[in-house]
């Protein structure tokens, strides 16, 4: 039973360092600003949400588990809402989106 | 003193100090009286923002929105696969789109919610919303045509927020 719970944490902690590490690689290769925004958006969204419930599942039933649970729901409210605001603020400052074949900003 | 004051009060009262020994996790005499003091105070202060309207079939809407909750679990964790997948392909295919659409919601709970959505979402991320006028930064043209044409999500939160007969 111990065992497997530990197989769980560990499987989802190794899939949320994937996503942890995937987001920053598409923050280099991406060529513009709102592009990156995808990247760190949703990969870094996910990569959190994953880590913190594999030490849910490493904690048990306390309340220790109960906080990194309302942890997980801020950075889902949060994570959007901030997306959405520094993407706003470079759209109303008329930044050009990147077009398939254009140059790299 | 009118009844909804004090019904709004009272629950946001209860929801705070709750909270608060959740957080906490004493339960000693000191740290639940400080709680009860500061959750006085904010319930003072802001009882007016947590509950706005006393609407009727709120347990409802909560339910289908827990529903909801799951469904867009499942949603973010193939918008994550499909960016990460994207990222990390050699060639990079993406082909980046602005698209603008119109919506007939009019709450801002509503607005708010299916902007949220579509940024969790594959492919999508909201860039305005002005009235009921979405601006949105597709990745893809498949995921702008998604947004244009099935309208999956804004459907799926209408259900959610429509009034309870």
């Amino acid at each position: 039973m111990i065992a497997l719970s530990n197989l769980l944490t560990v499987l989802l902690i190794g899939l949320g360092l994937f996503f942890m590490i995937a987001g920053p690689v598409g923050l280099i290769r991406l060529p513009d600003f709102y592009t990156r925004a995808h990247a760190s958006g949703k990969c870094d969204t996910v990569g959190q949400a994953l880590i913190l419930l594999g030490f849910i599942i490493y904690e048990g039933f306390t309340f220790d588990a109960i906080k990194l649970l309302f942890l997980i729901l801020f950075i889902y409210v949060l994570t959007p809402t901030a997306t959405y605001a520094i993407v706003r603020a470079a759209y109303v400052l008329k930044y050009v989106p990147w077009k398939r074949g254009g140059e790299r900003q | 003193m009118d009844k909804e004051k004090v019904f709004r009060q009272c629950t946001t009262f209860c929801i705070l100090f709750a909270f608060w020994i959740l957080l906490s996790g004493y339960l000693d005499a000191f740290h639940l009286i400080a709680g009860a003091v500061c959750s006085a105070i904010v319930t003072f202060l802001s009882y007016d923002l947590m509950i706005t309207k006393h609407k009727r079939g709120g347990v409802f809407k909560l339910l289908r929105f827990t529903f909801y909750c799951g469904w867009l679990f499942i949603e973010i964790l193939r918008a994550a696969f499909d960016v990460a997948y994207r990222v990390l392909h050699p060639h990079m295919p993406i082909d980046p789109q602005i698209v603008t659409f119109e919506t007939p919601l009019s709450d801002d709970i509503t607005r708010t919610v299916l902007a949220n959505s579509i940024t969790l979402t594959p492919g999508t991320i909201t860039i305005d919303v002005d009235g009921g006028t979405y601006t949105v930064h597709a990745l893809t043209s498949a995921a702008a045509r998604d947004l244009m044409d099935d309208r999956t999500i804004e459907k799926r939160v209408t259900c959610i927020f429509q009034d309870a007969p």
